[in-house]
C-alpha cells in the first residue's frame, strides 16, 4: 500500500494543478472583460518610441486604455490581413497602408502621413563629420535591407545619388529593419552604417544627416482599420499626431514634419 | 504605461500559456508518442519526420501558415469562429495552439524513446497478471517512464516558454492576451530599453537554467532509485 | 517445510485433465510455425523442441500474445481466439498465467507488490499472498527489492506472482535455464511439489530432456513448427532415442523404496504392476540422515534416467563386481553404427538402453532374444529431485 499513495498524491496534485489553471484562466479573462475596451494601436516598430513620447504629452490620455502594439512594419501589415485586431496602424512606409485601403480594409480617407523619415550616417567607433568618409571607405557598411525596409531603400538611393552603389554593394551588411541595422552599428560590430536620424537623436547620439534631395522622402502613413469599433477614439489620435504640436515635437525626435510638400494632407486640414 | 507592469502581465500570460499547453502536449504526445513506439510501418518515418519538423522549420514559417490557417478567412479560422463565437486568429487559443505544434517534438521524442526502451517484456507479463491496456499504462509504462514524463513536461513548458516566431505570428503582441515574454523583450531591444531587456534576459535564462537543472536532477535520481532501490518500505 | 517431503495426496486425487485444442499458423519473416492438435493436459505436460522450433511461439499463442495467428485456439471447449470468427479473447482476460525465461519482473516494485499486482487483479481469490509466500519460501524476501535478487529467488518470484493470479492454466517458457545445476534442481522439486498442492495444469516448455523428464507426465515434441509427437513422457524419450536426435537414455519412474545410509544407497523398486521384485540402487537421496522426514519420500514415484552409454551388458550374473546395480533382461533388438551398437533389452516391462562398442557385440556374439545381464553404477542414475532444503544464498 505505501507505493500506491505516492501515485494517487501524484493524480490528484495533476487534477488540481489543472483546476487552478483553468480556474486562472477564467478569473483573468473576467478582470480583462471589466476594463473599458482598449484602443490598440498597431505600430512600426521604429516609430514605437517616438509615439510613446507623443502619447504621454497627450492631454486627458488616462481617460483612454491604449495599447501600444510594435513589430515590424511587414508582420503587422499580414496581421492586419488575417483579422488582428487593431483599431490604428502606423506604418513605416507609405505602401502597407496603401495595399490595406486597396483591400478595402481601411476606414476610408483615414490614410495619412503622418511623419517622414531621414536617414543619417553614424559610427559608434569613430566621430564621423562628413559623407566624404564614404568615399574611400573599403570596410563593412551596415543598411536596411533596401527591398523591405524603407530606410533601406533610402540608403539605396543616398548612395546611388553619391555613385558609391556600385563599389559598396558588395561590403554591405543588411538588417532586417532600420533597428537591426542601427543595433549592429551602436553594439560596433559594424564600423559604419546608415540609420534613421531618429534613431541618433532619441539616444542621444549624432551623426551625418544625408541630405533629404539624396533620396525619396521616408513617407510614413497611418491607417484606421475599418474592423474598429472605436473610430472616434481613433480618429483623435490620429489627428493628435498630426496637429502641428505633435509635428513639432516630432523634429526635435529626428523626423521632418509633415508640410505643404503633402498638399493632399493639408487641404483637407 | 508603465512597463513593469506590462512585463508582469506579458509574464502571467506566458506562464498561463506554458502550462495549458505543457498539459495540452501530455494529453496528446503521450498517445501520440505510443503509438509511433509500438507502430511498425513503413510510413512510420514520415510521421515522426513531421513531429521532428518544428525542430528544423523556422518558427516563422510555421507562424506563417498557421496565421493563414486561423484567419477568419480560411475554413479552419471558420469554422473555429462557429464553433466558439470568437475569433481565433490573434488570441490565446491560437497561441496555445501554435506552442502545442511548435514545442510538439520536445514532448513526443522523449517519450517515444522511452517507450521504445521500455520494450513490451513488462506489458506482456503485466497483461499475463490480468492487467488491461489502460491498467497497464498507469501501472507499468508510467512508473518506468516517470523520468522522461517529468523531461517531457519540463521541456514542452521551457520550449514554450522560449517560444518567440509562431507567437509573434499569429498572436498580434496584444498585451494580456498574446503578448508573451519574449516577444515583451523584444519590444524593449525594439525600443532601446536595454534596462528592461536586461532584467527580463537575465530573468528567462536564470529561470530556465534553473529549470533545465531540475529535469537533469531529477531524472537522475529517478534513474538512479530504479537501478539501485535500497528500500526498506513497511507494508 | 523442507522440498523432499513431496505431498501425501496421490497425484490422480481429484484431478481433472484440460484440454486445450489448437488449430493454428502464426509466421515470423520466413518461418511458419502451423500447430492442429488436441492436448490433454495432466499435472504437467512437456513441450520439448530445439531453439528456434517454434516452442515459444505455441506458447506464446495460447497466452494470447500473437493476435496475428491465424485459425483457432480453445481450452476446455472455450474458444480463445478464431481468426475466422475474429474472435479473439485479449491476454489479459484469458486467465492463463505465464512465468518468462527472463522473469520480467517488475523493477519498480518490491517482492510483495509483485506478487499483489498479480493478486489484485483476479476475479475469485482463493489464495492469500501469505500462502503462496509461504509455499514458495518467499516470506523472508517480501520486502526486498527486486533487482537484489538471485536467479533462482527471481524465478520463485516469478511463479509466485503467476500462482496468485490464480490462472486455470500455467505456461512456463524455459523458466530454469539460465540457473545452475542446484538451483535448477531445487526449482523443479519446488514447481512439482507446487503443481501437486494447487493441482494446476502447467505446460512446461524446455529444450533440456532432462528437465522434462523429471517434471512432466507427458512429452509434445516440436521441431520446425510442427508438432511431431505427442506421448506419456518415458514412451516419448524413447521414441526420441530412436529418431537419433538426443544421448540415447533409458527413462523410467521407480518407487523409492527403502533409504540405506549405512551404504550411502537408496534403493528404488519397480511399479507393482511389472512383475519384477527387481530393486535399483542410487546415490542415498536423503543427505541428512537425521531428517525426519527423509521416511516420507517412501513410496514416492521418482523420475531417473540411465544413459545408454553409462549401461554395459554380461553374459554371467556379475554377482563381484563394484557395480552395484545388475538386472536379468532379454536382447529385443540390436542396431549398429558406425563405431558402436545399440542394444534394446527389456527387463519385465521395462525397456533399457545399452551403448557398446562394436568390438564387444562382436566378441559376446549378441544376438535378439537372448538373455544377458545389464549392469550400471549408482551414480550412472540421474534425479533431478533435490534433497536438500532452499538456500537463499
Amino acid at each position: 500500500m505505501g507505493k500506491l499513495m505516492p501515485t494517487f498524491l501524484s493524480k490528484v496534485s495533476l487534477a488540481c494543478a489543472i483546476g487552478c489553471m483553468l480556474f486562472a484562466s477564467t478569473t483573468f479573462a473576467i478582470t480583462e472583460k471589466a476594463q473599458a475596451k482598449p484602443l490598440r494601436i498597431a505600430v512600426a516598430a521604429n516609430f514605437a518610441p517616438a509615439l510613446k513620447i507623443l502619447l504621454d504629452d497627450m492631454p486627458n490620455k488616462e481617460q483612454f486604455n491604449l495599447q501600444i502594439i510594435s513589430a515590424a512594419t511587414g508582420t503587422l501589415y499580414l496581421q492586419i490581413k488575417h483579422g488582428a485586431p487593431f483599431d490604428l496602424f502606423l506604418s513605416a512606409d507609405a505602401t502597407r497602408p496603401e495595399l490595406l485601403e486597396q483591400a478595402h480594409l481601411t476606414l476610408e480617407n483615414s490614410r495619412k502621413t503622418y511623419a517622414l523619415g531621414q536617414i543619417a550616417l553614424w559610427s559608434a567607433t569613430q566621430p564621423v563629420s562628413h559623407l566624404n568618409a564614404l568615399t574611400h571607405y573599403a570596410g563593412k557598411l551596415a543598411i536596411a535591407n533596401p527591398e523591405t525596409a524603407p530606410y533601406g531603400t533610402a540608403a539605396q538611393q543616398a548612395l546611388t545619388y553619391l555613385s558609391l552603389w556600385p563599389k559598396i554593394k558588395s561590403n554591405l551588411i543588411t538588417g532586417i529593419n532600420i533597428n537591426q541595422t542601427f543595433q549592429q552599428v551602436r553594439s560596433q560590430a559594424v564600423p559604419l552604417g546608415i540609420v534613421a536620424n531618429s534613431q541618433l537623436v532619441m539616444n542621444k547620439l549624432s551623426g551625418v544627416i544625408i541630405p533629404t534631395h539624396y533620396y525619396q522622402p521616408i513617407t510614413q502613413q497611418l491607417v484606421i482599420i475599418k474592423s474598429s469599433r472605436q473610430v472616434a477614439l481613433a480618429k483623435k489620435i490620429s489627428d493628435y499626431i498630426l496637429q502641428t504640436n505633435s509635428q513639432a515635437k516630432l523634429q526635435s525626435l529626428g523626423y521632418l514634419a509633415v508640410t505643404s510638400s503633402n498638399p493632399l494632407d493639408e487641404a483637407k486640414r | 504605461m508603465t512597463d513593469i507592469s506590462a512585463d508582469i502581465l506579458a509574464l502571467v500570460t506566458t506562464l498561463k500559456m506554458a502550462a495549458v499547453t505543457a498539459v495540452i502536449l501530455l494529453l496528446i504526445g503521450t498517445p501520440l508518442a505510443w503509438y509511433l513506439a509500438k507502430w511498425q510501418s513503413r510510413f512510420k518515418v514520415f510521421f515522426e519526420a513531421i513531429v521532428a519538423l518544428p525542430l528544423v522549420l523556422p518558427p516563422t514559417v510555421l507562424g506563417f501558415y498557421l496565421l493563414l490557417a486561423f484567419s477568419p478567412t480560411s475554413l479552419p479560422g471558420e469554422l473555429w469562429q462557429s464553433a466558439t463565437g470568437s475569433q481565433l486568429a490573434f488570441s490565446f487559443s491560437a497561441i496555445v495552439i501554435g506552442s502545442v505544434l511548435y514545442s510538439l517534438p520536445f514532448v513526443v521524442q522523449p517519450l517515444q524513446k522511452a517507450f521504445e526502451q521500455l520494450g513490451d517484456h513488462h506489458l506482456e507479463a503485466a497483461a499475463m497478471l490480468g492487467a488491461g491496456p489502460i491498467d497497464r499504462f498507469f501501472s507499468i509504462v508510467f512508473p518506468l517512464t516517470k523520468a522522461s514524463f517529468i523531461t517531457a513536461t519540463v521541456l514542452g513548458f521551457a520550449h514554450t516558454v522560449g517560444e518567440f516566431g509562431v507567437v509573434l505570428m499569429i498572436g498580434g503582441n496584444i498585451p494580456g492576451e498574446t503578448r508573451v515574454l519574449s516577444i515583451a523583450l523584444f519590444d524593449h531591444v525594439e525600443a532601446f530599453n536595454y534596462a528592461n531587456a536586461h532584467i527580463l534576459s537575465a530573468g528567462l535564462l536564470i529561470a530556465s537554467l534553473l529549470l533545465l537543472s531540475l529535469v537533469y536532477l531529477l531524472g537522475n535520481n529517478l534513474n538512479s532509485n530504479l537501478n539501485k532501490k535500497q528500500r526498506v518500505t513497511k507494508l | 517445510m523442507s522440498l523432499s517431503t513431496l505431498p501425501n495426496n496421490s497425484p490422480t486425487l481429484n484431478n481433472t485433465i484440460s484440454t486445450l485444442s489448437l488449430d493454428f499458423t502464426v509466421s515470423f519473416s520466413q518461418f511458419e510455425t502451423a500447430i492442429k492438435q488436441n492436448i490433454s493436459i495432466d499435472n504437467i505436460t512437456g513441450i520439448y523442441g530445439d531453439s528456434g522450433s517454434g516452442k515459444s511461439t505455441l506458447l506464446r499463442v495460447i497466452a494470447g500474445l500473437e493476435k496475428q495467428a491465424k485459425g483457432q485456439v480453445s481450452f476446455n471447449e472455450v474458444t480463445l481466439q478464431n481468426s475466422e470468427k475474429r474472435d479473439f479473447v485479449k491476454a489479459e482476460s484469458r486467465n492463463i498465467g505465464l512465468v518468462f525465461q527472463d522473469s520480467r519482473l517488475f523493477p519498480h516494485l518490491s517482492v510483495y507488490e509483485n506478487l499483489a499486482y498479480g493478486a489484485k487483479r483476479r476475479k475469485n481469490p482463493k489464495l492469500t499472498i501469505e500462502e503462496v509466500l509461504t509455499l514458495t519460501q518467499l516470506t523472508s524476501l517480501q520486502y526486498q527489492n527486486v533487482s537484489q535478487l538471485s536467479g533462482g529467488e527471481k524465478q520463485r518470484v516469478s511463479i509466485a506472482r503467476a500462482l496468485l493470479a490464480e490462472p486455470k492454466l500455467l505456461l512456463l517458457d524455459e523458466p530454469f535455464s539460465a540457473l545452475d545445476k542446484t538451483t535448477k534442481s531445487q526449482m523443479l522439486t519446488f514447481l512439482k511439489t507446487i503443481q501437486q498442492q494447487l493441482q494446476l495444469p502447467m505446460l512446461y516448455v524446455s529444450h533440456s530432456l532432462s528437465e522434462l523428464q523429471y517434471i512432466a507426465e507427458q512429452l509434445v515434441v516440436v521441431s520446425a513448427g510442427k508438432i511431431s509427437h505427442v506421448a506419456p513422457i518415458h514412451q516419448a524419450i524413447h521414441y526420441l532415442n530412436n529418431r537419433g536426435e538426443t544421448s540415447v537414455k533409458t527413462s523410467l519412474s521407480l518407487t523409492i523404496a527403502e533409504h540405506l545410509p549405512e551404504y550411502g544407497l537408496t534403493r528404488l523398486k519397480f511399479n507393482e504392476l511389472q512383475s519384477t521384485e527387481q530393486s535399483i540402487y542410487l546415490p542415498l537421496l536423503a543427505l541428512n540422515s537425521q531428517r525426519s522426514d527423509e521416511e516420507s519420500l517412501i513410496g514416492q514415484q521418482l523420475p531417473c534416467m540411465i544413459y545408454a552409454r553409462d549401461i554395459s551388458l554380461c553374459l554371467t550374473e556379475p554377482e563381484h563386481s563394484s557395480i552395484v546395480n545388475h538386472l536379468p533382461a532379454t536382447i529385443t533388438a540390436i542396431d549398429y553404427n558406425n563405431t558402436n551398437a545399440l542394444i534394446t533389452l527389456k527387463c519385465a516391462e521395462q525397456v533399457f538402453y545399452a551403448q557398446i562398442s562394436l568390438w564387444s557385440a562382436i566378441r559376446m556374439a549378441l544376438v535378439v532374444n537372448a538373455n544377458i545381464y545389464l549392469q550400471f553404477k549408482a551414480n550412472a542414475v540421474h534425479s533431478y529431485h533435490y534433497t536438500g532444503s532452499i538456500t537463499h544464498a
